[in-house]
């Protein structure tokens, strides 16, 4: 089917009370246990702003959470769900921007372009600043940046330009500098780019051990890289040797600072791509679909899951008869992960992962 | 008049590259005719005659309700056609089957050719356009309008008897800021509200004062189903790029970016007499009612840019000129030929509505 429309959901509406401060002011801790867990199973109770959490003077406010003055009441400051930690209240958020921390791994777009900086969109509250001292000039690592440079900054970055960098340090307003003082971090090329909500909420990007790695694709698609920014802008790309997002090995090896020299050269700043083969092309959309599959049915996406719904949608599906287009012929539509079939996959995903 | 999508160089000539092969790749490995899956609900305004609520997968939302009124039609000449009408009247009572259809039959065929445009009204009302005389709100309820009034079949249907008319107001209410064209959405919207429309019966002779049968479900439908003598369709516009020789159908932010050409085509069905048995059951033929070229977002970028980046080591460049005849053909084919895209859409709409 090229046309599908389904009916909307139906919210589950109970008459019930919702589990608010009525309802967890029970005394006795293990009953308070039982009748949260269970009221949460139910129906998974979104609090919005503003609304009594409890005035119960117990429990202690976490994140999310707002005390009144004068009372003891908890209020809540954003819409989501309450999770409770002994008694320690707080809210997770359904939908939260990202807040920046030293040493994350983000995904940015630059937006501005100033005289000794960038003004990078990396989906927090404010732009982030990345200082033309902050990257890696053409020509050695360690060269002090010079006024020919800031005059030349829109050939190392201009406007829309995508990059991977790191967070360097946070400022008093929540503002990030980044830098990109390493060969794994710089300028983005022969990939898409997808953008899903950071940090926080239900399919989001989590901190994890690895936020890059390479997958060797299948139906011939070699080597594959996807960089999950922590901000929640994704980047998946061919993998090209020894450039931006080099293997470990290589980044050992580039170690010393001659080898460094050589590998920053103008090319780093380009913006051609490399010949990128049709089979790489298609393995990059279905990794592009994995992920907004993982997101669209609130599932973290992390290497794990990414990797489990990448091999689950390798799989032929039952109730996908591959169909062939009158206009196109013998051209499949059953990659196209959306729907109930991005469903199935990302429901296989998590069995896999559970086994 | 969508916000211009910041894209990289290398990310926009990577799509262009991947849309104009000839096994064309979207960057979500969608078949070109796929259309992502929608989610909608009718008959959700309980004072309207028919409502319809529509989300695209992009997260862009409206909510169409059609209004009817009975009015008293300016200028009407009932003196010569009343002798006609009495005429035909002393004829029908020997042949005596349930009066109503009779009059209903009576009422269709007298009505045929007096329908009038200004009967039906089609406001627009989005998030960003406060004035209801801006021109883009102004050209899209045009365009809309256009498509609904090309119908003969629907203007004669408002047609009540001598000296009264149906009209109808078509309020389209988009919900989200137009993050892309909104044609599309505004008028799958607008289709499902219509097929959801219905008229009271009425139960007075055309020649007297308009009476109506109170009873609900006797209401007949705007747009009498497939299946009976009379069926019809609303019309409804897609959105179809051209990259290269390929089409695509409902495209996204990023593949819009790309696009060579930008079209919008609008499809009704043949308002056939009731003659023509020849037509399959439940697909009312398809014709093209308009085809309009708009400007693609690529080309109102690259005019403002001006003369700089002249450089660019092989990004790529928006294609300059026209859109091939070839390429117009090829997409009126495939929208209107025999089993294409119009009938599926078409046909997912109306199942929609009666599943």
């Amino acid at each position: 089917m090229t046309f599908s429309i389904q009916a909307l959901a139906a919210p589950s509406r109970t008459n019930e009370p919702r589990s608010t401060g009525s309802d967890i002011s029970v005394d006795s801790d293990e009953e308070l246990q039982a009748v949260s867990s269970v009221k949460r199973k139910k129906h998974a109770a979104v609090i919005t702003p503003g609304e009594l959490v409890t005035d119960d003077p117990q429990w202690m406010r976490g994140h999310g959470t707002a005390a009144t003055p004068g009372s003891t009441a908890i209020l809540a400051t954003v819409a989501g769900t309450l999770l409770r930690t002994n008694k320690l209240l707080s809210i997770q958020p359904l939908r939260a921007r990202y807040t920046p921390e030293i040493g994350d791994l983000v995904v940015g777009r630059i937006v501005s372009v100033e005289t000794k900086r960038w003004k990078v969109d990396v989906s927090a509250p404010l732009l982030a600043h990345l200082p033309l001292s902050a990257i890696n000039l053409p020509g050695g690592i360690l060269r002090k940046r010079t006024s020919t440079d800031e005059l030349a900054i829109r050939t190392f970055f201009s406007e829309g330009d995508l990059l991977v960098a790191e967070v360097q340090s946070v400022y008093q307003d929540g503002a990030a500098s980044l830098h990109t003082r390493s060969l794994r971090y710089g300028k983005l090329r022969n990939g898409v780019f997808i953008r899903v909500s950071g940090t926080g909420g239900g399919g989001s990007v989590v901190r994890a051990r690895r936020q890059v790695w390479t997958i060797n694709t299948a139906n011939g698609g070699g080597d594959v890289d996807v960089v999950l920014g922590v901000n929640g802008y994704i980047w998946i790309c061919k993998h090209s040797r020894g450039e931006l997002v080099a293997s470990s090995e290589e980044a050992k090896k580039m170690n010393e600072i001659t080898r460094m020299e050589e590998a920053v050269s103008e090319s780093m700043y380009s913006n051609r791509n490399d010949e990128i083969p049709p089979q790489t092309r298609r393995e990059i959309a279905r990794l592009t679909g994995c992920v907004k599959a993982l997101v669209e049915n609130g599932i973290r996406v992390d290497e794990e899951m990414v990797m489990a719904a990448y091999h689950a949608s390798l799989e032929p599906d039952g109730d996908d008869v591959p169909m062939t287009m009158d206009y196109d012929e013998g051209h499949e539509t059953h990659e196209y992960l959306g729907g109930s079939r991005g469903s199935r996959v990302v429901a296989a995903a998590v069995e896999a992962t559970k086994g | 008049m969508p916000p211009s999508t910041l894209l990289s160089p290398s990310e926009l000539s990577y799509l262009h590259s991947s849309l104009s092969l000839d096994l064309p790749i979207r960057p979500d490995a969608r078949s070109p005719t796929t259309f992502r899956p929608l989610v909608a609900e009718t008959d959700l305004l309980p004072t309207t005659n028919g409502s319809a609520r529509l989300c695209f997968a992009d997260g862009s939302e409206a909510i169409v309700g059609v209004k009817a009124e009975v009015e008293r039609t300016i200028g009407a000449s009932s003196t010569s056609s009343d002798v006609f009408a009495r005429g035909e009247d002393g004829d029908g009572d020997t042949k005596m089957q349930s009066a109503e259809e009779e009059m209903n039959e009576e009422r269709r065929r007298l009505a045929r050719g007096k329908g009038q445009d200004s009967w039906i009204e089609v406001t627009i009302d989005m998030p960003g356009f406060a004035r209801d005389d801006d021109g883009v709100v102004v050209f899209l309820a045009q365009m809309l309008q256009e498509g609904l009034v090309a119908d003969e079949g629907l203007r004669d249907r408002l047609w009540i008897g001598w000296g009264w008319h149906w009209r109808i107001y078509v309020d389209i209410l988009l919900l989200t800021t137009p993050n892309s064209y909104p044609l599309p959405l505004l008028s799958l919207t607008t289709h499902l509200a219509l097929l959801a429309t219905r008229l009271p019966a009425p139960i007075s002779r055309i020649d007297e004062d308009p009476l109506f049968n109170d009873d609900w479900d006797a209401a007949e439908p705007l747009y009498p189903p497939s299946g009976s003598a009379h069926a019809s369709k609303p019309p409804f516009t897609l959105l179809v790029i051209s990259v290269e020789d390929n089409i695509f159908f409902d495209p996204s932010r990023e593949e819009l970016a790309v696009a060579d050409a930008v079209c919008a085509v609008t499809v009704g069905t043949i308002d056939a007499p009731v003659s023509s048995g020849k037509r399959r059951e439940g697909t009312p033929k398809l014709r093209l009612l308009s085809l309009r070229i708009i400007d693609p977002p690529a080309r109102l970028a690259a005019a403002t840019s001006g003369t700089e980046a002249e450089d660019d080591q092989g990004a790529w460049r928006p294609a300059r000129g026209g859109m091939k005849r070839a390429v117009v053909g090829k997409m009126v084919k495939v929208v209107l030929e025999v089993g294409g895209v119009g009938e599926e859409v078409m046909t997912g709409l109306e199942g929609f509505h009666d599943g």
